[in-house]
């Protein structure tokens, strides 16, 4: 049996020459963040390397941001409220950004320079440990953990975490431990155990004493604890769990805790005493206090940003990324761009063939040879506002990722007529139909127009099919719907490969509403997915997945549109921000007041 | 009086009960699942079911809304969220607290701009649209019926960021528009929420500018102002005791109509200016198919339109004495 600890060690994987968050400049005040001349185009050169840390890492405290002070007041300006607050809820990278300050889960990740992302032990002392294959695991607690009251966070405390995901008003968070923890994975989790507000609890956890927690899992799961490093897995405690109410007011394990929260309006975080930064290896916990305002769209942020004025110059954003009709004139000021964040984000975006209709995988290779990407990235608002052209299912931020252009997209953005009609003079379907449903909104109208011209021009007669916005992902959802190409994006819920192409090219999870949006259901992969699933080494488990990749790319079930990025700008007063390239927008972990 | 008042307000309840289940089968009929919103990426079937089930959405459509009028009398007992109090307009479980709470704590903020505003552009526009109906075919007729042409065409959305811009974000002689209560900072209150009523009331006082200037222009030409003229009144008396004051009527419509709306959320300037009131409120709900706050802050709209109706058509007799009530 293998030890992922022990595997952790070597398990240093380069994600991908052109990749993420290194190129994310900012903070200002470091050599680093000194920012070059605004050079326009996103600069993802950085090479970025994700990895299983060790005990080592997992200790706290973080490591010192170069000139960075403590105290102050750091605001927060952003569009929307919180969605929830309550970790079992949170499944929005917006909300899990803001919960980092004040909920702690066993694992989490380190960003360092360079891009490097680290999986490390947050309560726990390390990313935990497995001896079966990721059937069972165990993580311990850190000493001196404390909620904010000063009462010590137990063992307990974790499994009624965990136990509290089955009650009947946590719905909106992740089921994967809960899928997991159950007997049968195949029935419904709620009808094998009802939650902890009964009396009982889940034999799957063991709490054998107050620091260790034992998880039992109904197969292997050897990417468990990247698993619960989502926030849907923080930490509720036990003695104040408010249940439903527990979304307005979270018991704070974290750096802060909540002082005010007006829904819609504003939130303003205080420290948490009782936190120590001796056990804590991500959050450094500069400011004394944050104030976070909602309502602002990104042109109103990005005007603010731009006017650097009172307490905006001491102000940052989660979310809204700079307005794209402001991307310009940002570009174009070198003092601005000191204190810009940019760079990958875990999100990309595709468009799903569905290769239950377009069966020849010919016709759908054509498809992808004439695609005009280049015109759609341009029509969308160009690089720096949507991303890089994509030309595989990964995201550059999955563990194992590797680059690979089977269909010459970036040679021929534009889309190849001339090599699409040889695809489809082999699948003897010179002009084929395809229904190509789409959004119905302005932007989307413009781009049914420049699809339809390119496959047109390799002999595709295109039937553009609008939907109405809040039917659309219903419809495209349909097992049997009538759509050849629809549009469609995903997030990888942590960064290793399972979480991007089991849910969406396992064929045997096809369902109405289900995530396999390509129908893509061939024997050969379903069970190369398997076997990848329970490769227990992160480094051979990253080759699986990449290697599946491109046996998914070869069957053509997806144009890859985009690598998402991400493009904000803060206040001159603050150092320390940096792009989460886990969340994918700005990061207030290492934030301080100048 | 009092029979009138009682009638106008037995039909405003009509009013509203109609608008109440208009909204509430509309909602309905909208292509959009709101349970989808509490449902996690991968939504399995069952975990659908269960939050329509927590929704209440599971019970027939009657017995949902007879569940929520109970409750506007009554108040609700909500499992696991605890008890809402009446006037129970329901629960928002999108921003998990009582609807009428929320509207309350949002309505100053609408109630401060709409006051403001409210009092620039009526006294702006009718005193311009006298001076022009006074100066009518001169140059100051003109300066101000052209403006007025001008300031109907903007738009909220264009004038508010591009004064903001120059007035906060450049010259920072207005600081950046907010609400601070006024009990608490009266200098505050005003200050901060100078440039949306200045914003409002460019937008709103053209058309009460070109309003009053016809009505003006048309009443000085009636007979009884003619007759008046004869008698020698002096032209001052003509123009305020007679001219203005049926003038008046079809500009106390609209402003009470203006006014009401304004009450029901202001939508696009508190997008604009980031202000929480009810606007934003109501934006919010379409955005997370939040029925029960969709509900209530249509309701408090229609609420404000009917109520202030009501009080023009008192107006009017003030105004009027040929008009009487009853």
């Amino acid at each position: 049996m293998h030890s992922r600890r022990l595997a952790s060690v070597t398990a240093v994987l380069v994600a991908g020459a052109l990749a993420l968050a290194g190129c994310a400049k900012g903070g200002g005040g470091g050599p680093a963040e000194a920012g070059g001349p605004a050079l326009g185009p996103l600069e993802n050169t950085a090479v970025t390397t994700i990895k299983v840390g060790t005990a080592r890492d997992s200790a706290g405290p973080a490591p010192e941001v170069p000139g960075a002070r403590t105290g102050g007041t750091v605001n927060m300006l952003d569009r929307d409220d919180f969605s929830h607050l309550d970790p079992g809820r949170v499944y929005v990278n917006y909300s899990a950004a803001v919960s980092a300050l004040f909920t702690r889960r066993l694992t989490a990740y380190r960003v360092g320079d360079g891009g490097t992302i680290t999986l490390v032990g947050d309560l726990a002392t390390d990313p935990g440990t497995t001896t079966d294959g990721g059937r069972t695991w165990t993580f311990t607690l850190k000493n001196g953990l404390k909620w904010q009251d000063g009462t010590p966070i137990t063992s307990a405390d974790i499994r009624h975490s965990f136990e509290r995901l089955f009650a009947d008003f946590v719905t909106e968070g992740p089921d994967y431990a809960e899928t997991w923890l159950v007997p049968d994975p195949k029935k419904p989790f709620r009808q094998q155990y009802e939650g902890p507000y009964h009396g009982k609890h889940l034999d799957s956890i063991e709490t054998p004493d107050d620091r260790t927690v034992i998880f039992h899992l109904n197969g292997p799961h050897p990417d468990f604890n990247f698993t619960v490093a989502m926030t849907g897995y923080g930490a509720v405690p036990k003695a104040h769990d408010t249940r439903q109410k527990y979304d307005k007011r979270p018991f704070s394990s974290g750096p802060y805790k909540i002082v005010s929260h007006v829904t819609d309006k504003s939130m303003d975080l205080a420290r948490n005493e009782y936190w120590d930064g001796t056990t804590d290896p991500i959050r450094h916990a500069y400011p004394d206090r944050f104030h976070m305002e909602f309502g602002l769209q990104a042109q109103q942020t990005t005007e603010r940003f731009l006017a650097d004025q009172g307490a905006d110059r001491q102000a940052f954003t989660f979310h809204n990324a700079v307005a794209p009709e402001r991307v310009p004139e940002v570009l174009a000021n070198p003092e601005v761009m000191k204190r810009s964040v940019q760079g990958l984000t875990p999100f990309t975006s595709f468009y799903t063939i569905n290769t239950s209709r377009v069966t020849d995988v010919n016709v759908r290779r054509a498809i992808v040879t004439a695609w005009p990407s280049r015109q759609l990235q341009q029509l969308q608002g160009g690089e720096v506002t949507v991303g890089r052209l994509a030309t595989t299912v990964l995201s550059p931020t999955v563990l194992g990722y590797r680059p690979f252009d089977l269909y010459g997209k970036l040679k021929r953005p534009q889309g190849d007529p001339e090599a699409a009609r040889r695809l489809l003079a082999e699948a003897g379907q010179p002009h084929p139909t395809i229904v190509y449903a789409y959004n119905l909104t302005p932007t989307q109208e413009r781009m049914a127009v420049a699809i339809k011209d390119a496959l047109g021009k390799a002999g595709f007669n295109v039937v553009a099919k609008p939907l109405a916005t809040a039917k659309y992902y219903e419809a495209v959802g349909q097992v049997n719907n009538t759509f050849d190409v629809y549009w469609g994006g995903w997030s990888a819920d942590w960064p290793t490969g399972s979480t991007t192409i089991q849910p969406q090219f396992d064929g045997r999870v096809i369902t109405d509403g289900g995530q396999n949006y390509s129908h893509l259901n061939l024997p050969a992969i379903n069970s190369a997915i398997d076997r990848a699933d329970t490769i227990s080494d992160p480094a051979a488990a990253g080759r699986a997945w990449a290697a599946l990749d491109r046996q998914i790319m070869e069957e053509a079930p997806i144009v890859p549109e985009h690598y998402v990025t991400y493009f904000g700008i803060y206040g001159s007063g603050l150092g320390g921000v940096k792009l989460d390239p886990i969340l994918g927008g700005q990061s207030a972990l290492g934030i301080y007041v100048k | 009086m009092i029979g009138f008042l009682a009638r106008r307000l037995a039909g405003a309840l009509v009013i509203l009960a109609v608008i109440s289940v208009v909204t509430f089968c509309l909602f309905y009929a909208a292509p959009r699942d709101p349970a989808r919103a509490f449902c996690s990426k991968v939504c399995q079937p069952e975990t659908l079911e269960l939050i329509r089930r927590n929704l209440g959405m599971d019970e027939p459509l009657a017995v949902q809304y007879w569940h929520w009028l109970a409750g506007i009398v009554a108040g609700r007992d909500l499992p696991g969220f605890g008890g809402c109090p009446a006037p129970c307009l329901g629960y928002s479980f999108a921003t998990q607290e009582p609807v009428f709470g929320a509207i309350v704590d949002r309505f100053p903020v609408t109630l401060s701009l709409t006051v403001g505003a409210a009092a620039a552009t009526l006294g702006f526009g009718v005193l311009l649209g006298m001076v022009a109906a006074w100066q009518a075919g001169r140059p100051l007729d003109r300066i101000a019926s052209a403006s007025s042409v001008v300031g109907a065409s903007l738009q909220i959305y264009f004038v508010g960021p591009l004064l903001a811009f120059a007035l906060v974000d450049t010259f920072g002689v207005l600081p950046r528009p907010a609400y601070v209560p006024f009990t608490g900072d009266p200098v505050g209150w005003f200050t901060h929420l100078l440039l949306p009523w200045a914003v409002l009331s460019i937008v709103f006082t053209a058309n009460y500018t070109r309003m009053t200037r016809a009505q003006m222009v048309e009443q000085l030409a009636e007979d009884y102002v003619r007759t008046a003229r004869a008698k020698g009144m002096p032209e001052r008396v003509v123009f305020f005791r007679f001219a203005w004051r049926g003038a008046m009527i079809p500009i106390v419509t609209i402003f009470g109509v203006d006014l009401a709306t304004l009450l029901g959320g202001a939508i696009i300037t508190e997008q604009t200016f980031a202000l929480h009131g009810v606007g934003e409120l109501a934006i919010r709900a379409v955005q997370n198919s939040d029925l029960p706050m969709l509900l209530g802050v249509t309701l408090v709209g229609a609420g404000a339109i009917v109520a202030l109706s009501v009080v023009v058509d008192v107006l009017y007799a003030v105004i009027d004495p040929r008009v009487r009530l009853g």
